[in-house]
């Protein structure tokens, strides 16, 4: 009697225990709940919040004002990687470079060389100086004490006066994170 | 004697759970006579969340315009819990239409608050042009 009702209970559980284990292929959006969160790289919802801080402490600042032609024009400089991973800094200048531009307050530039050479055909007498180049570098920092592991990513950022030679500002925002394997979901 | 054994358990198995549940709570010290002098704002908040409302609770909301005209918005939270909460926040920028300026500066934040504490979020509009703003909480694990 037992057995009867028991059986037809597993039977049904069975699908549903296996359906629970995966999950389908969907769309998700950057730094949604669902997000991977690992502790061995840096996740692209990482390089949008060191991006947004920064950016947002970038524009309440007058230091990008104080040109001779604003809007100031803007290098994209070097991101050195002191991680332990191969990283695209795109992923974190572009973002800046974007919402510089979008704020009207600057203009960026990087090193193009198509756009370069164009540049020198229409306008040979020479080109613009960039007021201020933007530098930095990504650091990681990890510690550990049994199977638990803290990663720290330290976004460095500087901008630099081509004339004066100097650092007008600069900010660094630390992204810490801390588990014994990789979860999904914030 | 069965019983008694049980009740054993359950009291060594309550002890251990209660101290993987204890958490630091936060005490603060500040000035009393302030010097600055904010500029709060009335506000409308919409809750839909009440777990998460009491853990990151709204205080005030005060805001500037910076010296090149931008916006920015300081949001006071208190978690009136004595648990430690994580949770996400982003700020939506809407221009003088009402239409919402997408951009970095929106993008979703993860952020902590320790049981009892007192921390400001603040956020720097994309552009002049925003003029309005909104900023939603997130529950998280």
């Amino acid at each position: 009697m037992k057995a009867k009702i028991l059986f037809p209970l597993l039977a049904a559980a069975t699908p549903l225990l296996l359906t629970g284990c995966g999950t389908n292929a969907h769309y998700v959006k950057t730094g949604d709940k669902e997000q991977i969160i690992s502790t061995s790289q840096i996740n692209i919802q990482d390089y949008a919040t060191a991006a947004s801080l920064s950016v947002q402490k970038l524009l309440a600042t007058s230091a990008i004002d104080k040109v001779a032609n604003p809007p100031a024009l803007i290098e994209i400089s070097r991101i050195i990687n002191n991680t332990s991973q191969q990283v695209d800094t795109d992923l974190l200048t572009k973002k800046i470079s974007i919402a510089l531009l979008q704020s009207g307050r600057a203009v960026t530039k990087t090193v193009d060389p198509l756009a370069a050479s164009y540049q020198q055909q229409t306008s040979p007498a020479g080109t613009r100086v960039p007021d201020f180049t933007l530098s930095g570098k990504i650091i990681q920092t990890v510690d550990s004490a049994g199977d638990t592991k803290r990663t720290t990513y330290s976004f460095q950022l500087s901008l630099n006066d081509t004339r004066a030679g100097v650092q007008v500002w600069e900010d660094e925002e630390e992204i810490g994170k801390q588990g014994t394997r990789a979860t999904v979901g914030f | 004697m069965k019983t008694s054994k049980y009740l054993v358990l359950a009291l060594a198995a309550g002890a251990v759970a209660l101290a993987g549940c204890s958490t630091a709570t936060v005490n603060s010290v500040e000035n009393t006579q302030k010097v600055g002098q904010p500029y709060y704002i009335n506000d409308t908040r919409v809750v839909t969340d009440n777990s998460l409302a009491k853990s990151v609770a709204l205080v005030a909301v005060n805001t500037i315009t910076t010296p090149a005209g931008f916006l920015k918005v300081q949001v006071q939270v208190k978690n009136r819990t004595s648990s430690h909460k994580s949770f996400l926040y982003r700020f939506d920028w809407f221009d003088i239409n009402g239409m919402q300026v997408k951009n970095i500066v929106s993008a979703t934040i993860p952020d902590q608050i320790e049981g009892g504490e007192t921390k400001f979020i603040a956020g720097v509009a994309p552009n002049p042009d925003c003029k309005d703003f909104r900023l939603n909480f997130i529950g998280a694990k």
